[in-house]
């Protein structure tokens, strides 16, 4: 019984457009994140590591490679892999409440015990008080935080987070990795999350994979070794400074190659 | 590819069979055979091309001067004020009412020939060209322009160098709209007026219980329809290159 | 207040109207006054035909539009849904979008004849397509995000497809029912006008030919006026429906 919540082995894809040549997306990948464990993903633009995700959510079909949570093979898509995207995806014509209350209608919770527990998650999220609100009535950073607390409360065994924060502005990120900070301390959940940005993963994760440029390989994987609990303040520590720019060296190499620059 | 004929060939074999079978009289569906036969004496005869080249002429001309009336109008409304608010009401009353029951108007106006089916037309399609052109040139991106005068443009060039291109897509859209409904008008009006074409023809089939013309006016219409579209579409690509293109991008990555 | 001041340039029209033919610039053969054309809509309410005829019309176009717009929605989205369906189907409705509508009126004369049954099938016929594009785009284009949520959210493929689709794709569904809307209309009045032993289309045409302008006018007028009032209360239909749209 290996220590590994998700098994990532020798992954491969390739992805056909509708028109045009077929692409080499990912390139025999493999990672592993362990129990209680954060992983942050990072790499330059194009470079798969969404792609991987939704690999390991079920979305994309695996063809070479294993893909293993909690021992067994991923199969499709499932309740026991949360995900949250970066465009939100909330159900446009659900209210917050009715929102969050969809993933535990699907699991066959009873009606009261239902609203009690979506109620806890809107709360956490520090929701109350728009429980009965449209998401297009809300902030982009308010819309996260609903689509967060609709993924935890149905419990899922791993959280996959595809640059959650991308669509935000600058002030609404920071508030919500520190959000995000506060509530998996709570519960310790395996999370592979992906980005872009080299300082957010540093602030967020225990480890941070570096991905090449497309065909997506892992490059490196640093353990980010700072302490926990973290606040807003470690971003200023110089073990903070020395891994952000470790990992951004490693990301510039493979953006410059991304973009077509002359390389180091 | 071939999926793609295989069912309208089923739709034709079992037309042709259950025609045959019996169950209904020629009268009521005569056999896909039938039709075809009618259709090659037509084209034959030269019957289709004078009849359906009516239709078609009085589709055009109707059409094109909608098209110009709708572009000038809609740029007119969007630019000058006194226009729009003369016209806003009117074209707010006028897009969602029915504007066939206007016919017998024109023929009180205009007579029975060539002229109401005409009007008729350019009635009832310069709306929704009216309408997108407005919609277009209100919409074009007020960073397009703003570049532009940054750069030394006037106020004509602008119009013509900026605005128009810019709003193209919709305007064309729209154009696409009005090309179904120049349709539908004319075949409705020469129903109604004679005056031969594609849509007389099928009244008189129907009036001398030569349902077989009427199939074969039918499947003519069809065609007529078809290649209108297929040509609207192929114009569109060829101008609005630059458009498809940007749309495309925006999904590979 | 200023609702009333955008409809001014349409009543200044109406007052050039009246004008024209008080003062005899456009003969009332031509044109009758709008005072006459009043007076008779006026009549025309009060004894009671336009509502038989405006009855027949709107039985018919309602039926035909309402069947349209059922077996459309369920054309479209299974077309969207299931590979064999849209195969079988897409070519079809290729072949026949760009055919006019009204064509299909002989057609349905030859086998319907001119009652009630006839209207009602050109007018489902002819909305159909609207409705079944609408609805397979509309369902074509939903956010996969969306569709991934709900499945990683632990739901199956019919209850996605009932709770997460339709809704999904009814802005678009609606737009297509619009158009729907305003074509039903069309053909009524068109197939009305062809042949037809009531209705407001053969109103129209029978106040024509019997000479009685002022009647005709007021009759499209009346027409006119549905269509206008259907489209906007399908628009405050819709307003509601989507209320969770505005941001």
């Amino acid at each position: 019984m290996s220590r590994e919540k998700i098994l990532i082995q020798q992954v491969g894809h390739t992805y056909t457009p509708p028109t045009g040549a077929p692409v080499r997306a990912l390139e025999n990948v493999s990672l592993e994140v362990g129990e209680n464990e954060f992983v942050a993903l990072v790499g330059p633009s194009g470079c798969g590591k969404s792609t991987l995700l939704y690999m390991v959510g079920g979305f994309l079909p695996l063809r070479e490679g294993r893909i293993l949570v909690d021992g067994r093979s991923v199969e499709g898509p499932g309740p026991d892999r949360g995900i949250v995207f970066q465009h939100f995806a909330l159900f446009p014509w659900k209210t917050v409440r009715q929102n969050v209350l969809y993933g535990l209608e699907k699991q066959g919770m009873e009606p009261a015990r239902r609203r009690e527990v979506a109620q806890r998650f809107l709360d956490m999220v520090k929701l109350s008080g728009f429980e009965d609100v449209y998401p297009s009535q809300l902030s982009g950073g308010m819309k996260q935080r609903v689509a967060i607390a609709r993924t935890l409360a149905i419990d899922p065994g791993v959280l996959l987070m595809d640059e959650p924060f991308g669509a935000l502005d600058a002030q609404t990120r920071g508030l919500l990795q520190e959000e995000l900070l506060a509530i998996w301390g709570r519960t310790r959940k395996s999370v592979l999350f992906v980005t872009h940005d080299v300082r957010e993963a540093v602030y967020l994760a225990d480890r941070v994979a570096v991905m090449t440029a497309r065909p997506g390989r892992i490059k490196a994987v640093l353990e980010m070794r700072l302490p926990r609990p973290r606040g807003a303040d470690v971003q200023r520590s110089p073990e903070f400074v020395e891994r952000s720019e470790e990992i951004w060296k490693l990301v510039r190499e493979e953006a410059e190659r991304a973009e077509g620059l002359p390389g180091r | 590819m071939l999926g793609n004929a295989a069912s309208p060939l089923v739709v034709l074999v079992a037309w042709e069979s259950f025609a045959r079978s019996g169950f209904v009289s020629a009268y009521l569906l005569p056999p896909a055979s039938a039709v075809a036969l009618r259709l090659a004496e037509a084209v034959w005869s030269g019957e289709i091309l004078r009849e359906g080249g009516r239709t078609l002429v009085r589709m055009l001309v109707g059409y094109v001067l909608a098209a110009a009336l709708g572009v000038a109008l809609g740029v007119l409304i969007a630019r000058v004020r006194v226009v729009r608010w003369f016209m806003d009401p009117l074209v707010s009353i006028g897009f969602p009412a029915p504007k066939i029951s206007f016919l017998p108007i024109f023929i009180l106006w205009f007579g029975l020939f060539d002229l109401p089916k005409i009007v008729m037309t350019v009635f009832a399609c310069v709306f929704p060209v009216i309408t997108a052109t407005w919609a277009g040139t209100d919409g074009v991106d007020k960073y397009l322009i703003w570049s532009a005068q940054n750069m030394g443009t006037r106020n004509r060039a602008l119009l013509w160098e900026i605005v128009l291109p810019a709003a193209l897509p919709q305007v064309f859209t729209g154009l696409q709209v009005a090309l179904p409904i120049a349709f539908i008008v004319v075949i409705v009006t020469e129903m109604l007026t004679g005056g031969g074409g594609l849509g007389g023809g099928m009244m008189e089939g129907q009036r001398f219980a030569d349902s077989t013309r009427v199939f074969a006016n039918l499947v003519a219409v069809g065609v007529l329809g078809i290649l209108a579209m297929k040509g609207l579409a192929f114009l569109r690509r060829r101008l609005l290159v630059w458009h498809e293109e940007v749309q495309r991008e925006g999904t590979v990555a | 207040m200023r609702t009333a001041g955008r409809y001014l340039p349409l009543a200044l029209l109406l007052a050039a109207w009246e004008a024209a033919s008080r003062l005899g610039w456009v003969p009332q053969s031509m044109l009758p006054s709008l005072s006459g054309v009043l007076a008779l809509w006026w009549r025309l309410f009060t004894e009671g035909e336009i509502y038989t005829h405006g009855g027949a019309s709107l039985l018919r176009a309602g039926a035909g539009l309402a069947l349209s717009i059922l077996v459309g929605i369920v054309l479209g989205i299974l077309m969207s849904w299931s590979r064999p369906v849209r195969r079988a189907l897409q070519p079809l409705v290729g072949i026949l979008y760009p055919l006019p509508k009204s064509a299909l009126i002989p057609i349905l004369m030859i086998w319907l004849g001119i009652g009630h049954l006839s209207k009602v099938a050109v007018i489902f016929l002819g909305c159909l397509l609207p409705v079944v594009l609408s609805s397979f785009n509309g369902a074509n284009g939903v956010d996969r995000t969306l569709i991934w949520s709900a499945q990683s959210l632990g739901a199956g493929r019919r209850s996605i497809l009932r709770e997460i689709v339709i809704p999904a794709a009814l802005p678009e569904i609606l737009s297509g029912i619009r158009i729907a809307l305003a074509l039903s209309f069309v053909l009524l009045v068109s197939s009305e006008m062809l042949a037809a032993r009531e209705g407001l289309g053969f109103l129209i045409s029978f106040l024509g030919e019997a000479g009685n302008y002022e009647g005709m006018f007021a009759a499209v007028f009346t027409v006119a006026a549905l269509g206008f009032a259907a489209d906007r209360g399908y628009l405050a239909l819709v307003r509601w429906a989507l209320r969770w749209r505005e941001a």
